[in-house]
């Protein structure tokens, strides 16, 4: 299909709980994505070590190439299980998705995943086996372009007990929000938004157990082109400015001096803006055929540190501030083609900034550090 | 038409150096004076960063810009006006 896969989930701990008793892990590749959901028994901080050692040790294992069956295999017999209830520590939900659209689904004890077709949800039909006393189901299935998937954590399915509901959501209960849902939403991102919202309401605002909603989707390759600084040798500007302009997708200004430059030589004005949003992140500016231009050295900060934090599926931050909107940008892209000029800005010199705060080649560098980590493809061209 | 043109840069040395404040500052008294003043934001002021925040009024440059001294300026030209 020459698709990527989109990946977005969101955990919320059962009410008055810290830390969420599911855990979700997610390694991607330029072939396949792999999925692992886990749910520990119970909720708080004993849920959350049980879930995250079995996605942790999933994971480990998948990335060591072994079959997906053995590894189930494998971890069925080292849980634990709990001697009061007899059941085991975790649930676990393994999905692997090729680009090109070839599912591998693997669960214990949790629910079904919804496979959400022409708008509308079907259950995937699955194999079930023994292995050792569990019941594991299996599926091998081929999906469409268009399709969406959703795992969810059997909080989910349980929704609305102890407030709305006696006996909770249900699976179809579930799969009947998302047909609604997918009716007025197109985007991932919002529909896992709104399901969420749904099961919060379900719980009248304080849910009784931990819940995650986890959705995959395909879309096409998306590319960015950022300029930041200006090049050491100003004869270049030039230069720098046509490979930003021929770069490919979007095409975003990080930096005052930078901002100036292209204007200069596109024969344009910069537009500043007094809209801020966050106190530490000045405000962005408009530049005719750019599609994001903000402040250099401390918007940059503060997107390194945010993608340093970030994990694989998690949403995007919602600010409308200049660092959360290249954030976005940044984290919605597959390829982007760096271009960072080198020429140290005097200007900075004079403010005693602290050393790796005031070297943009240090800053470009980290984020590309931490979106290679994010599978994306990262180019820099220095000047 | 305003009477008093107030441009605040937001170069990344005015802004660490105050011109955040200045701007919430400013936004107040706009508040108060309304058309009387024009408020706007603009980048690198012929390369006076060292006297960062720097600041226009009415095309006159001001450096190391405190918000007394700002308020103190605004208010003399509004005086005058």
């Amino acid at each position: 299909m020459g698709l990527v896969i989109d990946e977005f989930y969101k955990s919320v701990p059962k009410n008055g709980q810290v830390v969420c008793g599911d855990n979700v892990e997610i390694i991607k590749n330029d072939l396949e994505t792999i999925v692992v959901l886990s749910d520990g028994l119970g909720s708080g901080v004993k849920a959350n070590i049980l879930s995250t050692l079995t996605s942790k040790i999933a994971v480990g294992l998948i990335d060591k190439k072994l079959p997906l069956i053995e590894i189930v295999e494998t971890i069925i017999a080292t849980l634990p299980i709990c001697k009061v209830r007899e059941i085991a520590y975790s649930t676990l939900a393994v999905l692997k998705l090729t680009n090109d659209g070839y599912a591998h689904i693997i669960e214990i004890d949790t629910p079904s995943i919804f496979l959400l077709r022409d708008k509308k949800v079907e259950k995937i039909p699955m194999e079930e086996r023994k292995v050792i006393d569990k019941t594991v189901r299996e599926a091998k299935i081929k999906i469409k372009q268009s399709d969406k998937i959703f795992m969810v954590s059997d909080g989910v399915i349980h929704a609305g007990i102890g407030a709305l509901l006696d006996f909770g959501l249900g699976w179809e209960g579930f799969a009947r929000h998302i047909n609604n849902v997918a009716d007025s939403y197109h985007d991932l991102k919002n529909m896992i938004e709104k399901l969420i919202d749904i099961c919060m309401a379900y719980y009248l605002m304080e849910p009784g157990d931990d819940f995650t909603v986890l959705g995959l989707s395909f879309r096409e390759k998306r590319e960015l082109t950022m300029l930041s600084g200006p090049p050491q040798d100003f004869k270049k500007d030039e230069k720098v400015i046509f490979e930003l302009l021929e770069g490919p997708g979007k095409k975003v200004v990080s930096g005052g001096t930078t901002a100036h430059i292209v204007a200069r030589e596109l024969n344009q004005k910069v537009e500043s803006t007094f809209d801020y949003y966050d106190k530490d992140v000045p405000p962005i500016m408009k530049l005719k055929g750019m599609d994001l231009v903000t402040e250099g050295l401390l918007t940059l900060n503060k997107t390194a540190d945010y993608l340093d934090k970030h994990k694989l599926g998690q949403l995007y931050p919602e600010g409308k501030d200049g660092a959360s909107r290249l954030i976005r940008m940044l984290l919605a892209t597959d390829y982007i083609k760096m271009i960072v000029g080198r020429a140290v800005n005097e200007s900075h010199q004079s403010l005693n900034l602290p050393l790796e705060l005031g070297i943009r080649t240090q800053v470009m560098n980290k984020i590309a550090q931490s979106l290679k980590k994010l599978n994306k493809d990262v180019e820099i061209f220095w000047y | 038409m305003s009477n008093i043109k107030v441009e605040i840069c937001i170069g990344t040395p005015c802004y660490l150096m105050g011109a955040r404040e200045l701007i919430d500052e400013m936004q107040k008294i706009k508040k108060e004076y309304k058309d009387k003043i024009e408020l706007k934001s603009l980048h690198c002021i012929e390369e006076r960063c060292e006297k960062a925040p720097i600041v226009k009024v009415n095309g006159e440059i001001y450096e190391e810009v405190t918000y007394d001294k700002l308020q103190k300026v605004v208010k003399e030209k509004l005086a005058r006006l």
